[in-house]
């Protein structure tokens, strides 16, 4: 039998090794993708408790409706800055992007 | 034999490591199912676990910018199980649809755009050891607080599609209206800061 803690045990896992990505990462598009990974850990998050503790309303199921639409919005975004970036300084990587105004 | 250029050393390494890792842990899951001490759900559970960490993993660990995209499609696969194992068909197929489909091609067109790939590059800074050994830390807090905790949980049957566009559209509509308001300001200011500038001329 798959309990809550299983999925909550496997979220966090994944979330820690997004959190590392985002830590040790350079570039800018490394950085966006461990992002992404977090992101999935937290959908994982609110379905697993939807499914769970909230058969009625499963609202977490909503949430993470939500989660996908922004991730899907903030990697559009992120990126067309990304590309700007590269074209200005010729790196996407964030350690050497390191001042506001050129 | 010299191997071809292709076939360089982090793929033969994963290729082994893969073999020597994955190869048994599906053989052990296989024969706990067929002698019946895990059940079937169970033995897709950790299967679909074990394919989500790889990705994890692989995508952030891996050298090749390339090879860490497509492993993060791979853990979004997982993920997409996960969802359908959760009972939640909708965001399965969402979850595919997205990120094996939009996410998936933003970030390789991303990459290909901006990989120098002339140099040697070094993808990850100087402050590793601290950054693992705080994620580390990090992981071990939560998953230790999420094991030990103790819930009054039954799974629920199938979330139809039917009941998510009712709660969609009648108890979240607005919000519902708010994202997709988000989605076309960030396409638009995606397109606005990305494009090249014209002439100043044009412009004026």
């Amino acid at each position: 039998m798959i309990s809550l803690n299983h999925y909550l045990a496997l979220s966090g896992v994944l979330f820690a090794l997004g959190f590392y990505g985002v830590l040790v990462r350079r570039s800018a598009i490394l950085i966006l993708i461990a992002v992404e990974l977090m992101l999935a850990a937290v959908s994982i998050n609110f379905v697993a408790f939807a499914s769970y503790l909230d058969a009625k309303l499963f609202t977490g199921v909503i949430f993470a409706i939500f989660v996908i639409t922004i991730a899907a919005a903030e990697v559009g975004l992120a990126l067309g800055i990304v590309l700007r970036i590269y074209r200005e300084r010729s790196t996407a990587n964030v350690d050497e992007a390191s001042t506001l105004k050129w | 034999m010299p191997l071809p250029a292709q076939l360089d050393r982090t793929i033969v390494t994963g290729t082994i490591m893969a073999s020597a890792i994955g190869l048994p842990y599906i053989v052990a899951l296989s024969l706990l199912g067929l002698m019946g001490r895990i059940s079937g759900a169970e033995v897709v559970w950790w299967l679909l676990a074990g394919l989500i960490l790889v990705g994890a993993i692989g995508s952030v660990t891996s050298n090749n910018v390339v090879h860490a995209a497509l492993s993060l499609v791979v853990a979004a696969m997982g993920v997409a199980g996960m969802f359908l194992l959760l009972a939640s068909e909708f965001l399965a197929l969402v979850q595919v649809l997205v990120y094996g489909g939009g996410v998936a091609i933003l970030l390789l067109f991303a990459l290909m755009m901006t990989n120098a790939s002339d140099d040697p590059i070094v993808v990850d800074g100087s402050q590793k050891p601290f950054g693992f050994g705080v994620a580390l830390i990090m992981g071990i807090v939560m998953v230790s607080a999420m094991v030990g905790a103790s819930w009054d949980a039954t799974i629920t049957t199938v979330v139809s599609f039917r009941d998510i566009g009712t709660r969609l559209y009648r108890d979240y509509g607005v919000p519902f209206e708010v994202a997709s308001l988000v989605l076309l300001v960030a396409l638009v200011g995606a397109i606005a800061i990305a494009r090249r500038d014209t002439e100043e001329s044009d412009a004026a």
